[in-house]
């Protein structure tokens, strides 16, 4: 054996036993290899498609387009409302920076540059996870100025991007705000129920949100490739949004917007619907909201000031408040006397302005009184005395027989949300028959008292005098259609009672009506020469009746014409507006002219 | 001498040789399906086949010198490979926050890589020398310091996945070298006893990486990024892989150091599970035919140099992909033969042609 030192030459025992080491170094090397074969099985193929999913989701950003609303047109197919290209800014979560300050910088930059709060933004991102790719809908209705302040500092501004969406856009601020309802973004609530997702456009009130389902249409989207650093490589898929269904109301945008002028912001509601299919062709409620900015930017504390506003602004008088009916309600009275044969046109009675029964004094309107007055006379100049007599002579049940008979007391049905169904007194009920207490009777018989109804219930009402008895449904839609589908909803319109009167009774209550405008009558204002117009005066005493709230009662006027064969029923309020004759009949008097005389001279104009 | 008889070339491994060149195609095939229709591409397989080209050239130099000569002058190379560690410290350049390259004209070498070859040489010279007949418990120990020293060195530079690999290869060689079991229990037991000490001395993210390793979703975009997204690429491929078009973890650069250390989950997403066990059967025979070599080789000193190479090689596939399965915490370790990387590929090369060199020689 040499002694260099590598020169030995091993033993054969001694080279068997180093093979028996390297087998066993060999032995671990390939059992190793074996547990990292079963992670390769484990991950490919037993959570293969998992794994294949979560790939998916890394390169695959889903980018929602918003189908444009449906438009709602009027009658003649004047859009109500329309779209326009609006500006959103939106911030995008996971493109946001990552470091918590340099996120801070960049949306403080943001808030600096178009004046939000910055809690605002802080609150949007904080609210969804920072991990999403979905954009966070921060404030809608950018200007150009300000979309080309963000666009400009795009690179130092990562995350923060500018969409353009659709947006509702108005003839103006507060058009048929009521009736349209605003839109707005899906509330926490409705958010809760799954129908909607977050930064989804929403249908609030009225016909909005009635018919949202229509409206809304569907979203379309695209499915982009995006790399590691999020910037899209390849279009994969891209989806059409669905605009939604057109609606066809049956309002008429002029007559709508007459109302409106008419109003002229006072406290109030009008109702014009025409008596012989009940369709509703204006509908305006005075105050009302914004509702441009309701739809579209509004911050937080003006949106308060008129939720908050003691004028209820975005209350629709319409159908939503409910008043006592004043001597309108005479109209029932008269109807339900002359039909039972407990009143008849020769009554007559001398008005001296006072009325006792037991130790109650009721007083007429006019101090003195009327003199001598026939039924036709008490309508006319709507004597309370005749009324307070014939109310008793007619009797409560009678009288709320046929008043609920005219639908008071019954919600019209329009399905706009909260519609309140007004009041009609009830009898006492002793030893089990019942029993109306005259003061209670004698207070009705002039529409005041117990008796609420609504500006819609009075116009149904009206629109069933005036076409012989039938009660419509007022509408409002007449059809929901789309252009790729067709009508989606048609409404031929719904006869919801009839009221038996004979016809002579129906003659005599158009004659006095007609009187009342046209024959020294306590409506005289709404006279239009060239057009025989008939209603009512009502002037309804607020409930706390006193000194100090003198010329606070609410004015009403409710007529039709012409008187032969009616067109149009026109429903005044204005509430606290002092005497129906003198606040609400010159106001259903410009409507009228609108309807019948600058129709025909807009025609002229344009022909 | 250098110089190749007859009788050296028939006992060339060619079986070995196959392999290799078989895992060679598959990293150059990777590589540049990794810049299929981008702009520039096809740069780093062209790039990596330059250095496959030196390495073969050095593979050739290695195995027609005698390994005896090698080890002979392990010592030499150990100091000047120490030195060369040290030098990193003063010339290197510095690279996402490691100095671990020093720039020798157009190209930067890998002191630590390279170490890795000298490091088994050295242990290889210790075990078999004069002074180590006896494999009693100082011979062992004086082992201690031969790795501590680069050791140190190496992971304060900082590459904790080199420093690591001395370990296994040291245990390899140490068993190869007929030490007796017990005494290797001993060790292994004070190795884990020392395991609370190295926490202390780590760095923070070299911590964090532990934590990402045992709960991989403690922060999904920031240090757990690569491990998850990895295993993303690898599951997604399935059992028949994406192909090269559909590899989009890839391709769209969700993974992360995707032509180094990651380039296992490239393959894997393309290729799938049935690729993935080709690539590794080929690593199994290669690696079988080095422990054959060591096995046959007829004098320790062949045995240890064939055993410690390969048990270089056969560690850095093991935890490269151990790590990129989730299996390991994430080191910085390099796959033999298929990341780019020219030290890389030199040193696996080189490693070869030390098998090779065994193998020539084990009938002389």
């Amino acid at each position: 054996m040499s002694t260099g030192l590598l020169g030995r030459r091993p033993s054969p025992d001694h080279h068997e036993a180093g093979r028996h080491r390297v087998f066993a170094v060999a032995a671990v090397v390939l059992a190793a290899f074996l547990v990292v074969i079963g992670q390769l099985w484990y991950l490919q193929v037993l959570e293969g498609g998992r794994f294949l999913d979560a790939s998916d989701k890394n390169r695959i950003r889903i980018r929602p387009v918003a189908a444009p609303r449906g438009i709602l047109y009027d009658r003649h197919g004047v859009p109500l409302v329309d779209n326009r290209p609006a500006f959103t800014l939106s911030l995008i979560p996971r493109e946001l920076e990552r470091a918590a300050e340099r996120r801070s910088a960049t949306l403080g930059r943001v808030a600096a540059l178009l004046g939000i709060p910055y809690a605002d933004l802080e609150e949007a991102v904080a609210r969804v996870s920072a991990d999403s790719f979905v954009p966070v809908r921060v404030r809608r209705g950018l200007t150009l100025e300000d979309v080309a302040k963000i666009e400009e500092r795009k690179l130092e501004l990562p995350g923060v991007i500018v969409e353009v969406e659709p947006q509702r856009t108005y003839p103006s601020s507060r058009f048929a705000a009521h009736l349209l309802g605003y839109v707005r973004e899906a509330s926490d609530d409705q958010l809760k129920h799954g129908k909607y997702r977050r930064g989804d456009m929403v249908g609030q009130t009225g016909l909005e949100r009635l018919l949202d389902e229509y409206l809304r249409g569907r979203d379309g989207g695209e499915r982009i490739e995006v790399d590691a650093m999020g910037r899209p490589v390849r279009l994969v898929q891209q989806t059409e949004p669905h605009p939604g269904a057109e609606v066809v109301t049956t309002i008429d945008r002029r007559v709508q917007e007459a109302a409106e002028q008419a109003l002229d912001g006072r406290a109030g509601a009008i109702v014009v619907m025409d008596p012989r299919n009940g369709d509703v062709l204006a509908m305006a409620s005075a105050p009302a909201f914004p509702i441009d900015r309701f739809t579209g930017t509004i911050d937080r504390d003006a949106w308060l000031a008129v939720v908050r506003d003691p004028d209820f602004p975005m209350l629709n008088r319409a159908l939503q408040s409910q008043y006592a009916p004043g001597s309108v309600f005479k109209i029932v009275v008269t109807a339900a006397g002359l039909q039972e044969g407990t009143l008849t046109p020769l009554d007559r009675i001398h008005c001296g302005g006072e009325f006792h029964l037991g130790a109650w004094t009721f007083k007429d309107w006019k101090e003195g009184g009327h003199g001598a007055v026939d039924l036709h006379r008490a309508v006319v100049q709507s004597c309370n005395i005749f009324f307070y007599q014939a109310g008793l002579k007619v009797g409560g049940a009678a009288i709320t027989k046929y008043a609920s008979a005219f639908g008071f007391g019954h919600v019209t049905g329009m399905e706009l949300g909260n519609e309140k169904p007004g009041f009609l007194p009830h009898p006492k009920i002793r030893r089990g028959r019942q029993v109306w207490q005259g003061g209670e009777v004698v207070n009705m018989s002039i529409g005041q008292g117990a008796v609420l109804v609504t500006p819609m219930q009075v116009a149904r009402f009206m629109a069933a005098v005036a076409n012989g008895g039938v009660l419509w449904k007022p509408r409002l839609v007449q059809r929901v259609q789309s252009a790729e589908r067709g009508t989606l909803y048609s409404d031929p319109g719904q006869v919801t009672g009839h009221v038996e009167l004979s016809p002579v009774v129906w003659a005599f209550l158009k004659q006095s009506l007609w009187s009342v405008v046209n024959d020294g009558g306590t409506g005289a204002a709404a006279r239009i020469p060239g057009l025989d117009v008939a209603g009512k005066t009502g002037t309804a005493q607020m409930i706390a009746n006193s000194k100090a709230s003198r010329g606070e009662d609410h004015a009403w006027f409710a007529a039709f014409a012409p008187a032969k064969d009616p067109e149009v029923v026109v429903v005044v309020l204005i509430e606290r507006g002092g005497k129906g004759g003198q606040v609400a009949a010159p106001i259903a008097r410009k409507i009228l002219n609108a309807i019948f005389f600058e129709r025909v001279a807009a025609i002229e104009i344009n022909g | 001498m250098v110089g190749i008889d007859r009788r050296l070339l028939q006992n060339v491994d060619w079986l070995l040789l196959a392999a290799t060149m078989l895992v060679l195609a598959i990293s150059a095939v990777t590589l540049s399906s990794l810049s299929v229709g981008r702009a520039g591409g096809g740069g780093l397989a062209v790039r990596q086949l330059a250095w496959v080209g030196v390495g073969g050239l050095a593979l050739l130099v290695i195995a027609s010198i005698d390994y005896r000569r090698l080890v002979r002058m392990a010592p030499l190379f150990y100091v000047l490979g120490l030195a060369g560690l040290v030098t990193v410290f003063v010339l290197g350049r510095t690279v996402s926050g490691a100095r671990r390259w020093i720039l020798l004209g157009p190209i930067s070498v890998q002191p630590s890589e390279l170490f890795k070859i000298v490091f088994v040489l050295m242990v290889a010279w210790w075990l078999s020398s004069r002074w180590a007949q006896s494999l009693g418990r100082v011979t062992v120990s004086l082992v201690l310091p031969i790795i501590a020293v680069p050791f140190v060195l190496i992971v304060k530079q900082p590459d904790l996945g080199t420093a690591l690999l001395l370990f296994p290869v040291t245990v390899a060689l140490l068993v190869g070298a007929g030490v007796r079991f017990r005494l290797l229990g001993a060790l292994a037991l004070a190795g884990l006893a020392a395991l609370p000490l190295a926490w202390f001395a780590m760095k923070d993210y070299q911590r964090e990486r532990i934590m990402v390793y045992l709960d991989p979703f403690r922060d999904p975009l920031g240090s757990a990024y690569n491990v998850i997204q990895a295993k993303i690429a690898i599951g997604s491929g399935q059992l028949l892989g994406k192909g090269i078009a559909g590899a989009t973890q890839s391709r769209l650069a969700f993974l992360p150091e995707r032509h180094t250390d990651f380039i296992f989950a490239v393959f894997a997403e393309m290729w799938g599970f049935v690729g993935c066990l080709v690539l590794l059967v080929c690593y199994v025979v290669l690696l079988l035919r080095g422990f054959d070599i060591a096995a046959a080789a007829r004098e320790p000193v062949g045995r240890l140099v064939a055993l410690g190479a390969t048990a270089l090689l056969a560690s850095q596939v093991l935890i490269n992909v151990g790590m990129v399965t989730g299996l390991l915490p994430v080191v910085g370790v390099p796959l033999p033969l298929m990341s780019y990387g020219g030290s890389s590929m030199l040193v696996s090369l080189v490693a070869l042609g030390l098998l090779l060199s065994v193998r020539m020689r084990q009938f002389q």
